[in-house]
């Protein structure tokens, strides 16, 4: 880097402190007993010194001053690359699900639970994955289907005793429905229109579910949900229940790859590319976006149902429009159209929290900024898709 | 690729720390308490106060020598964001930090969620504010209720507005949480039980903060009182603002949801002269003295219904593991049963199914300050 | 609602209306800054409701410390709206500057994350520095109004509406007036070929973040003054309704915002006061889907252009 690369760099960082500064101050500093600045000023002096420090570092590195670090490190990540090549794919794939099903046998039950919740976002990244990153709808009320599915379980479950497994498929079906009713009035639209009103009907469903008591006994929530159970024998523990999520996930994950990579996959990803062209080619638009609704929101229902059974408890405030939020950006954050890369995306977005936790107030502070931070380091996403093209929606 | 391996050894590395496997044993016994309430979102002021109400317990116990045969009691806080997923993970953090009780949680749909998963451990749940008959109706036998039950707190509230405020016609206004809608359902039934005219019982949505429309109903029917059933004091401190501004002549009647001083700080003029019906207290019990001084000397605030529930939740905890000798949930349980005494909010007794009498008081607002006016079991005037 | 005379209903409907009006200018603030900044670079940007949130709290630090200082009212409350809008101006081009510029190249959708990301950060660093109790405005400045039966019309909501129609002139005036205008509309239209004809794109995205803060601190003070309070969480619904206003109107045209902010408050408070207060939201969302079905667009929007979507 030459000095006025650098110096540039300095420059830029002291003018953002400063600004930090000033947007700091009025906070902090102006209070009806008078002004202060002892606070604000060691709140700056923790941020300032993070800053100077990191950029000291950036600069060290860029001078190749930390090579004797880095040169192994990239030594060994290019020779774990070359075995990573080299194995074939089945034997990864194996020993991440022989990972996977030891998992619980060598944790305990807290570590269950947030494996629990990594796997449900799993089956609900990888269905709105359908939606978003394949066919390059943007759906911002796609936590609705997953209520669906869970007041569907939860109501079969109180009202006629159906067992889960039976329920399951019922939850994906009603979810599958209420993606073609939310799905058919949006297909005239595009873009940010299609945001607006698949966040409007993500917030009626949530409203109605909050609000119809006779149905969903409105914000009390339904109690009283039965465990799975397999031949009468009641699932009780958390880690079995990882297990039945396991299944499910790893379903849901054999599921999205198999479509992925199928005649409607290709036709999704055409419509994403350029839906004019598609529908030259004689893509059936219509019928195919309407099927990426259902699709998406089938996978939803499951998980829906599984939530439902999990917790024994249904209420509206799981379905709230920040969920939503937060499953967009699992698909967005692991890398449109890619399962990898979603299933990272889960991992980082579930467990960050969780590793916060020790944070205490300042969880979702640290939680915003690191979002935002990991957009900036890899606006693609962690492990991007391999086919998306410049002309897709999104990219403008 | 060198990054995303990098990623993947990051996660995993994250993984471990998630499953960590807890804190070293430290010597000598500590009596490991954890409360559950949101700490972020929109409810963060409501959780905030349940988490001051404990660690002020905490330190008021340790101050009385503690609880023999511990050396130490410590406190772990677990924010829920009153969302039932990440309650349950917090229950299940707080199993992993050993604790014996926890206080919390704040909403009604994150309480019974993770109460069911403290109780496949046996772990002894206080919840200060959730008010769902629900919470204790289950029958867990390690589950007890410091609050009031909104079937309680509905007939304590009606027998005030027959018997001592004369009111003919009432309007209800509630915010579709389960607390508001449960308590303000109640007063609507034994309202009309009483012989008093139910105008309307309307609601609004919370994250709300333009209550005009619902407001201009209450102008229009004109009711002799107006009670206003809404999940906390900053949302009662929005209504009185705006019905005292539109010209609204009822008598306002609020619940112990709203009964904090935020109320009156935020609401100044308009919450002057309102009701509001909140456990008896001692003012001059010992418990409730050291409780004030403490909590305003910590806090840097004045306590609100909820930090005086969360108070009295922990301390009964303690109390109870005092007599007991130990943190055997069985044991502790038998002296909770027996426990009688005067805490914050109310004189706290468990009863079989974990619910603590309720004693309402009413409350009025008079000159920016919470004054007693009448109490429901006696049924006279202070 | 009792009384079923004639002028009731009829004082009932005005009252309503102005309520309905009250609400629709509140929105419309908010959603003039989500409009303008969606028309200069296509982003909705989640973290405008925040930016609502933090004026609404700069204007009550700023009324307290200068009415401390022993200023007259009504000075206190003009200038502490003029610095308080001054203020988001700064927060907002330091937010754009942060997150939004180094992925001018990226795709959308990682913008908007970025910006959701933001609004989280926002919100949660203001219940940090403000604690998490809601603060509570001097309302007398503002008390009192006309009344008429049971028709009553505060001061503060002729002053809502007086202040949104001005800004609302203001901004058309510089929009359609001004060579700053006619920068910001010739880099939405193309910004590789308005940078050709000798504009600062970057400095011109810049003044529209800060402007539009400007207009959403306007709202936020205004809001803390109408309804006593302000709290670190108020951005969030606000904020969806004025997007959905702006999309309503017609994502990215100014009087689009005004329009579509009428109609969702009018129908929110009609909703309330003759169906049903609990499902006002869902009709203000069926009427902005049935509006977007038939008009795929918005009410003033243009048709579709390919490119732009």
């Amino acid at each position: 880097m030459t000095t006025q690369e650098s110096k540039k760099l300095w420059l830029s960082c002291g003018v953002g402190l400063i600004w930090f500064l000033i947007i700091l101050w009025p906070l902090l500093g102006i209070t009806p007993e008078g002004l202060e600045f002892g606070k604000t000023f060691k709140v700056f002096g923790y941020v300032a010194v993070g800053v100077v420090i990191l950029m000291l570092f950036y600069q060290v590195q860029q001078a190749g001053k930390l090579n004797f670090v880095g040169t192994p490190l990239k030594a060994t990540s290019v020779g774990i690359g070359k075995i990573y090549e080299i194995t074939p794919r089945w034997i990864l794939l194996g020993i991440v699900l022989a990972l996977a099903i030891a998992f619980p046998l060598v944790t305990g039950r807290y570590a269950h639970d947030v494996s629990i919740s990594v796997l449900i976002y799993i089956c609900l990244g990888l269905g709105l994955n359908i939606v978003v990153g394949l066919a390059g709808l943007l759906d911002l009320g796609y936590i609705a289907f997953y209520g669906v599915g869970a007041y569907t379980y939860a109501l079969m479950s109180l009202h006629f005793g159906l067992s889960f497994w039976l329920c399951l498929p019922i939850a994906g079906v009603t979810a599958a429905i209420a993606g073609c009713i939310i799905g058919y009035p949006t297909l005239r639209m595009r873009g940010d229109y299609l945001a607006i009103v698949t966040l409007g009907f993500g917030e009626i469903v949530r409203l109605i579910l909050n609000n119809w008591m006779g149905l969903t006994n409105g914000p009390n929530g339904i109690m009283g949900i039965l465990r799975p159970e397999i031949f009468g024998f009641q699932l009780n523990k958390l880690w079995m229940l990882y297990y039945v999520i396991l299944g499910i996930a790893v379903f849901t994950i054999l599921a999205v790859y198999r479509l992925n990579f199928s005649r409607i996959g290709r036709a999704w990803e055409a419509i994403r590319e350029d839906e004019t062209a598609a529908e030259l080619m004689g893509v059936n638009t219509f019928l195919l976006k309407l099927l990426a609704y259902a699709m998406g929101a089938t996978f939803a229902g499951f998980a829906g149902a599984f939530f439902a059974a999990r917790m024994r408890f249904v209420g509206p405030e799981s379905f709230s429009f920040l969920e939503s939020a937060m499953v967009l950006a699992m698909v967005v954050l692991g890398g449109m159209g890619s399962i990898p890369g979603v299933i990272l995306g889960v991992l980082a977005l579930v467990a960050l929290p969780e590793v916060f936790r020790e944070f205490e107030l300042y969880r979702m502070l640290v939680f915003g900024g690191v979002m935002t931070l990991m957009m900036l380091i890899r606006p693609a996403g962690i492990w991007p898709a391999k086919r998306v093209g410049r002309r897709s929606e999104e990219a403008d | 690729m060198k990054r995303l391996l990098a990623l993947i050894a990051a996660l995993a590395v994250m993984t471990l720390v998630l499953t960590g496997c807890g804190e070293e044993e430290k010597a000598g016994k500590v009596l490991r308490i954890g409360t559950m309430s949101p700490l972020t979102g929109p409810y963060a002021a409501d959780g905030n106060d349940i988490r001051q109400g404990a660690e002020i317990a905490v330190e008021v116990m340790k101050e009385q020598g503690g609880v023999e045969g511990y050396t130490d009691i410590q406190l772990f806080s677990q924010d829920t964001a009153c969302d039932p997923k990440q309650a349950v993970a917090a229950a299940n953090k707080l199993i992993n930090e050993k604790v014996t009780a926890v206080v919390g949680a704040y909403c009604s749909s994150s309480t019974i969620p993770s109460s069911e998963t403290l109780a496949e451990e046996n772990i002894v749940m206080l919840t200060p504010a959730s008010t769902s008959p629900q919470v204790t109706e289950r029958g867990l036998p390690y589950m007890f209720r410091t609050c009031g039950r909104d079937d309680h707190q509905a007939p304590a509230a009606v027998k005030f507005m027959k018997d001592v405020a004369d009111v003919k016609t009432l309007f209800i206004v509630d915010d579709k949480t389960t607390y508001s809608q449960g308590l303000a359902d109640g007063v609507s039934i034994a309202a009309k039980a009483a012989g008093i005219e139910v105008l309307e019982h309307d609601h609004v949505n919370q994250g709300d903060k333009d209550y005009s429309a619902v407001l201009t109903k209450v102008k229009a029917a004109n009711p002799d009182m107006f009670y206003i059933s809404l999940q906390n004091s900053a949302t009662g401190a929005l209504m009185v603002i705006q019905a005292r501004r539109m010209g609204i002549n009822a008598t306002f009647m609020g619940q112990d949801a709203v009964y904090h001083p935020n109320l009156i700080e935020i609401g100044k003029n308009a919450a002057e002269g309102m009701f509001c019906t909140f456990g008896a207290i001692d003012k001059d019990a010992p418990a409730f003295k050291n409780f004030l001084s403490k909590y305003k000397a910590i806090a840097n605030n004045e306590p609100g219904a909820y930090s005086a529930y969360s108070f009295d939740s922990t301390m009964a905890y303690m109390l109870a593991v005092k007599a007991a000798g130990s943190t055997d949930p069985a044991k502790v349980r038998a002296e909770l049963m027996k426990l009688d005494f005067v805490g914050a909010s109310k004189n706290v007794v468990y009863d079989e199914k974990g619910d603590s009498g309720s004693n309402y008081t009413v409350y009025q607002i008079k000159d920016g300050k919470f004054v007693p006016y009448w109490n429901s079991l006696t049924g006279d005037k202070y | 609602m009792r009384g079923s005379e004639h002028w009731i209903h009829m004082e009932f409907f005005i009252q309503q209306l102005i309520n309905g009006i009250t609400l629709g200018g509140v929105y419309a603030l908010i959603a003039l800054g989500y409009t303008m900044v969606y028309g200069i670079i296509q982003l909705i940007n989640f973290a405008h409701g925040e930016f609502f949130a933090a004026g609404g709290y700069m204007g009550v630090i700023l009324i307290s410390w200068l009415a401390s200082q022993g200023l007259h009212p009504y000075a206190c409350l003009a200038l502490a709206l003029a610095l308080s809008m001054g203020y988001c101006a700064l927060l907002a081009m330091a937010v754009e500057r942060l997150a939004y510029k180094p992925l001018r190249e990226a795709s959308r959708l990682a913008v908007l994350l970025s910006a959701l990301g933001m609004s989280i950060f926002l919100q949660n660093g203001l219940m940090l520095t403000q604690g998490v109790y809601d603060k509570g405005y001097p309302t007398e400045i503002t008390s009192g109004g006309f009344e008429w039966g049971l028709v009553s019309v505060s001061y503060m909501q002729i002053f809502i509406v007086g202040l949104t129609a001005t800004l609302l002139v203001g901004l058309n005036i510089l929009v359609f007036k001004t060579r700053i205008g006619r920068a910001m509309r010739a880099t939405s239209q193309d910004k590789v070929m308005s940078a050709l004809v000798g504009i600062n794109s970057n400095r011109i995205i810049s003044i529209t973040f800060a402007i539009g803060a400007g207009l959403a601190a306007a709202a936020g003070i205004m809001v803390g003054l109408y309804y006593g309070s302000v709290n670190y969480s108020m951005g969030f619904v606000p904020g969806i309704k004025a997007f959905a206003a702006a999309v309503l109107g017609g994502i990215g045209n100014i009087t689009g915002a005004l329009i579509g902010g009428l109609i969702i408050g009018m129908v929110e408070i009609f909703a309330a006061g003759y169906i049903s207060g609990e499902y006002k939201d869902v009709f203000a969302f069926i009427i902005l889907i049935g509006v977007l079905y038939f008009r795929p667009s918005g009410i003033m929007g243009e048709n579709i252009d390919d490119t732009r979507v």
